[in-house]
């Protein structure tokens, strides 16, 4: 039961982005993939999303080669909380949830009574009933997060691609939407991919780890034994400090601002 | 699971005045559609249609040939109105579907260059020897066609997905048209086919005839079925192509079967009775401020308001002074106002 990425590659025009490439994630794993900017980590979500199609390179998820399944197929197995949303009508929160049931509409079907109590329900797990009715338009970036997040439960119940959850979050809601994704994984087993940006709270979080540097695969594995302060250095391009803390949990820091409290910044 | 109820309960309210407001502007449009028929110069009472009445009793509509109050309302009113709720119908909806479609509340199908390409492609057969109306309407059509084309592939050309570039990319297809238009109308006899140009340009329905309508009503009405049956779609559509995919859409292929859709229906509704300003935009505007912008809600309400302001401005155009006056004056001065106050009234609900 798992995704399968075999030597995946993807190019816009001659510029390669993702570069061999190959992992597999088992069910009810929260896997986060690190990288510098530009490291090809969105457009790694999009082939696991079957939006992009690799080539070369194959994804497949429990058996079924998503370069084969239709577009519908994938959807109802593989949903995407993409990174920016930007602006749309002003549509009731619980209008946008539902369109999560989209992949098992036909052509002409809309959602019924029975796909707006889902819907409801989706949005009652993550302690957001009280969303429903508000104008989506005019809720702060982690209430869009938290509701685009209903919307992509109530479409697969098997696997969740987000691409950096916790832009826009401010520090107590990033480690509790962390938190409820993880558990989600265990409870639900569901599999989780998300593109980070914070090696601390990929090893906080994550069960597994895929590092890309320039679209090719540095590093994969539990958090554990691929977050090193050598590995991590190597991802970001930047000497990276370790830190053990007394219970177990490890703070990555830059290496230039050893020694300047408060006061560190740029060195050159 | 106590506030999940409370809240179905409230939107089970929300489906219930829906429809009630679904009905009262259904009423409203079947009376006004009524009274319509009875508007206008030649002045035709209860007295006369209580003649009418036992004329087609004694002998059918035999009995009713030369009769003129029958001839006026069977011939000239009737198909005149229907043409105005169709029309109206047809442009307001299209222009939902482009505003959902583009993401963009300023799309409609004028800004997409559609009317102008319809208008230029009218024109082109109106100054043709001997033309025909069939061929008028063939023109109109793929012109309408080859111009909103041509603006999606400059936007797409330009840059992916922008809004901005798309609104501009119709500015430039407009400019293109309406320059060449220009053109014909220049070279055009101004005795015979300049006044005929210009009638498609300013929009009436003086011209109105069952004919038009054998046309126009099939394609119109089946283009406003195929867009009430998948208009789901359309608020999926709106969220933009990468969602719309990963929500297991192709949105190319949705994109074109909506703009083809609504492009036949403008296209049509142009070669019968000219451009109407203002209807594909302001509408939908009207509708989305009564019943918010789901389009599974907002695409028959827009139907509804758009038939009956067509109608309305109709009857104004035809009633107002002794002569006709030109449709698109009619709704360009009352839908100009209208969005004013929408704007003013919608102010930070995002929509704009």
């Amino acid at each position: 039961m798992s995704l399968v990425c075999s030597s995946l590659s993807f190019q816009y025009g001659r510029d390669r982005v993702v570069d061999d490439v190959s992992f597999q994630v088992e069910k009810s794993t929260f896997c986060a993939v690190l990288g510098r900017n530009g490291s090809g980590k969105t457009t790694l979500l999009h082939c696991l999303a079957g939006i992009l199609r690799p080539a070369p390179g194959r994804v497949e998820l429990e058996g079924l080669d998503l370069s084969r399944a239709s577009r519908i197929e994938i959807a109802r197995r593989v949903s995407l909380v993409p990174q920016e949303h930007t602006d749309i009508f002003p549509f009731q929160v619980i209008d946008v949830v539902v369109m999560g049931r989209t992949p098992f509409l036909s052509p002409g079907g809309r959602p019924g009574p029975d796909d707006y109590d889902r819907a409801w329900d989706a949005l009652t797990t993550l302690q957001a009933g009280y969303l429903g009715e508000r104008n989506f338009n005019k809720i702060s970036g982690g209430e869009r997060r938290i509701a685009l997040l209903a919307r992509a439960l109530l479409q697969s119940r098997d696997t969740v691609l987000l691409d950096e959850p916790t832009t826009h979050l401010d520090f107590h809601n990033t480690y509790r939407l962390l938190g409820r994704i993880k558990n989600l994984c265990k409870a639900r087993s569901i599999r989780a991919v998300a593109a980070m940006h914070d090696p601390n709270l990929a090893f906080l979080f994550a069960d597994q780890v895929v590092m890309l540097k320039d679209g090719r695969l540095l590093a994969e594995g539990p958090p554990e034994k691929v977050m090193t302060a050598k590995g991590v250095s190597q991802l970001y391009g930047t000497e990276t400090r370790l830190e053990e803390l007394p219970d177990g949990q490890r703070l990555f820091l830059p290496a230039f601002l050893q020694g300047r409290g408060k006061e560190g910044g740029e060195s050159s | 699971m106590k506030i999940s109820a409370k809240q179905n309960n409230n939107s089970a309210g929300l489906l219930i005045n829906h429809f009630i407001l679904t009905m009262v502007l259904a009423g409203l449009l079947g009376a006004v559609f009524l009274a319509s028929l009875f508007l206008g110069r030649l002045d035709i009472g209860l007295a006369d249609l209580g003649r009418m009445w036992s004329a087609w009793g004694s002998s059918g509509t035999a009995g009713l040939e030369g009769d003129v109050n029958w001839l006026v309302l069977t011939s000239v009113r009737l198909p005149r109105c229907l043409l105005a709720v169709l029309v109206g119908m047809g442009l307001s909806v299209s222009g939902a579907v482009y505003q959902g479609l583009f993401r963009n509340p300023l799309v409609s199908p004028d800004i997409l260059g559609v009317s102008a390409g319809c208008t230029l492609g009218a024109a082109l057969g109106l100054i043709m020897p001997n033309f025909q109306f069939g061929l008028v309407r063939l023109l109109a059509f793929l012109f309408g066609l080859a111009a909103v084309s041509l603006a999606l592939w400059l936007a797409r050309l330009i840059a992916v997905r922008s809004v901005i570039v798309l609104v501009l990319a119709g500015l430039v297809v407009t400019a293109v048209f309406n320059s060449m238009l220009m053109l014909i109308k220049y070279l055009a006899d101004p005795y015979s086919q300049l006044p005929a140009i210009v009638f498609w340009i300013m929009g009436s329905f003086h011209r109105a005839h069952w004919r038009d309508l054998n046309v126009a009503a099939p394609v119109i009405c089946g283009g406003l079925a195929v867009i009430h049956f998948l208009r789901y779609k359309l608020n999926v559509l709106s969220l933009g192509d990468l969602q719309a995919r990963s929500l297991g859409l192709n949105p190319l292929a949705w994109r074109v079967m909506f703009v083809t859709v609504s492009s036949l229906i403008v296209a049509l509704s142009v070669s019968t009775c000219g451009q109407v300003y203002w209807v594909g935009l302001v509408i939908p505007h009207i509708a989305r401020t009564l019943v918010g912008p789901n389009h599974e809600r907002m695409i028959p309400v827009t139907a509804l308001i758009g038939g009956l302001f067509l109608l309305l401005a109709d009857d104004l155009a035809r009633s107002l002074t002794t002569s006709e006056l030109p449709l698109s004056v009619i709704t360009a001065l009352s839908g100009a106002p209208i969005f004013a106050y929408l704007l003013y009234r919608n102010r930070g609900s995002g929509w704009t």
